[in-house]
């Protein structure tokens, strides 16, 4: 079995860009990413492409949209949506097309318009007998965001968690979105900002919660041969892995409306992402304290506490103490999400998993700029979608 | 005008107040709401389900203020007024979110015992009143 390597990786900026299509911006992430594999969009043998949810039927089929303007060329396209776990789905397939020898060279690619507010409901058109449980939760009046406030409770129940301590996740990483350039959010927020920003579903507030955005990103993943005959550049795809959610996890998933009880729990909260992560470890063949950096999904203040638990990097309870040590700022002893993480960029969900593996990236390349985690050799992300899907990747060099 | 229901047979109308319908499990003892065709439990094979009432009454295991309208087809009060949604853990193994049925958060506490409503979540244009489950919370102390 070959490895996979990364050889290319490009970014449209993330933000709002009402005049712009998100053609458009899936076209220049692509061509930045081949620009900087040094190969052209005729190379490619295959493509895995994010397959939005707001964006119409064009929009499902988005990477058949996306070959149309770069040009047809009759290689095998694959629309793969997993919700906001899509970005690390889409690499998964492409760096398990690499490593079974069926293809040399493949583009991972996402894009996404985000609709204003809340993300909402896709109603279902199909005539089905059973309403959608989606359609139940909102008529109860639960927004994503409630989820995640009724989880965190659980956390200030259990540990003794402050609004400081979500707070203060807010004021990390606003301070790393603050050094870098790619960054939608640059204003460094102080704790009395963020502690005075409206309350949206107790106790998170809005500066706790991420904002949504457009945004586009692309990586080109290759064999080692095939990496060997480009150039230089390359960074090892060492773990790549999938999971979803297993039977007896009391975590409440977006958009059910029930789940086991925290009494009768077989499996841990977060069960996809707790699998994943420990996948993509035994796949590197790495452990937690080898990890020199994280990108992890900080949908709210409460992602960043519970993953680093989830994910393996402390006991549980302990990651609130993590913050409150500085372990988890860029020159701290874990710097997580040393981008800004989703709160200095809002989530562009078709495509954030893959900006977080172009920011791993970089920090390997060690181009990071003002950002840069010195010395980093083994990178990590970790992206969550609805119902239970999670990708976790690692990074090497 | 009619009355309708957010999920049909979500909600029983038992002589001792309203409870929860959801499906169990006669194999395997496993439940799930709400109702469904099967049993959610990969490792059962004999597959027996049948539509059951969970308890009237569970424990409150957490909650949350909801302080901005969420879009349609949620029906915000006008004026909007900050509502609690209520997450309740049944003896059946099972934790089930709904709004709280009158009041704030002031008074809730963890493990406090939670009563199923049924009760109105909106009024359409038609003029037809959809009623679904609420909870409300009945003390510390079994009555």
């Amino acid at each position: 079995m070959t490895q996979a390597k990364i050889i290319g990786v490009g970014l449209h900026a993330w933000g709002k860009f009402p005049q712009k299509s998100w053609l458009e911006m899936g076209a220049e992430a692509t061509h930045a990413a081949l620009h900087d594999a040094g190969i052209a969009w005729t190379d490619v043998e295959a493509v895995v492409c994010g397959s939005m949810q707001w964006a119409g039927s064009t929009g499902m089929r988005a990477g058949n949209t996306l070959a149309s303007v770069l040009g047809e060329t009759g290689i095998p396209i694959t629309n793969v949506n997993n919700a906001c776990a899509t970005g690390g789905s889409v690499l998964r397939a492409a760096k398990l097309m690499i490593t079974s020898g069926a293809y040399d060279v493949v583009l991972a690619v996402g894009m996404d318009k985000s609709p204003k507010g809340f993300l909402p409901s896709v109603p279902s058109l199909a005539e089905d007998p059973i309403p959608s449980i989606d359609m139940i939760r909102w008529q109860i009046g639960m927004p994503n965001p409630a989820y995640w406030a009724l989880e965190m409770r659980k956390r200030m129940l259990r540990y003794g968690s402050t609004a400081e301590h979500l707070a203060n996740v807010k004021v990390k990483n606003s301070r790393h979105g603050a050094l870098n350039p790619y960054a939608r959010y640059r204003k460094q927020f102080t704790l009395e900002e963020v502690l005075n920003s409206p309350m949206v579903c107790d106790p998170l507030r809005l500066l706790e919660i991420c904002a949504t955005s457009d945004g586009a990103a692309a990586v080109v993943v290759a064999s080692a041969s095939y990496a060997k005959r480009v150039g230089s550049g390359a960074v090892n795809l060492a773990a790549c892995s999938l999971a979803s959610g297993t039977f007896g996890d009391p975590t409440l998933r977006i958009p059910m409306v029930s789940t086991t009880s925290d009494a009768a729990a077989t499996a841990p909260i977060l069960s996809e992402s707790k699998r994943a992560a420990e996948m993509a470890y035994a796949e590197a063949g790495i452990s937690p304290n080898e990890i020199d950096l994280v990108e992890l999904p900080d949908n709210s203040s409460w992602h960043e506490l519970q993953y680093l638990e989830t994910m393996g990097f402390c006991a549980e309870g302990e990651a609130e103490r993590l913050l409150e040590q500085g372990d988890t700022m860029i020159g701290g002893r874990l710097p997580v999400c040393p981008s800004g993480g989703f709160s200095s960029f809002g989530e562009a969900t078709m495509a954030q998993g893959l900006l977080q593996v172009v920011e791993s990236t970089w920090q390997l390349r060690g181009v990071a700029g003002a950002r840069q985690v010195r010395g980093a050799r083994t990178a990590m992300t970790e992206v969550y979608g609805a119902q239970g899907n999670n990708s976790a990747c690692i990074l090497t060099v | 005008m009619s009355t309708q229901f957010v999920l049909n047979g979500a909600v029983s109308g038992a002589t001792d107040g309203p409870r929860l319908v959801g499906t169990t499990c006669t194999s395997c003892g496993t439940w799930s709401f709400p109702r469904t065709f099967t049993c959610i439990n990969p490792k059962c094979t004999d597959k027996h389900v049948e539509d059951a009432a969970l308890a009237r009454v569970g424990r409150l295991a957490s909650w949350t203020t909801v302080h901005v309208a969420p879009p349609p087809p949620f029906v915000a009060a006008n004026p909007f007024v900050p509502f609690v949604i209520v997450e309740v853990e049944f003896p059946e193994g099972l934790q089930i979110i709904g709004p709280l049925a009158t009041g704030d958060d002031s008074s809730l506490e963890v493990g406090a015992l939670m009563e199923t409503v049924l009760d109105t979540y909106y009024t359409t244009a038609e003029g037809n009143v959809v009623m679904g489950w609420k909870f409300r919370s009945i003390g510390s102390e079994s009555k």
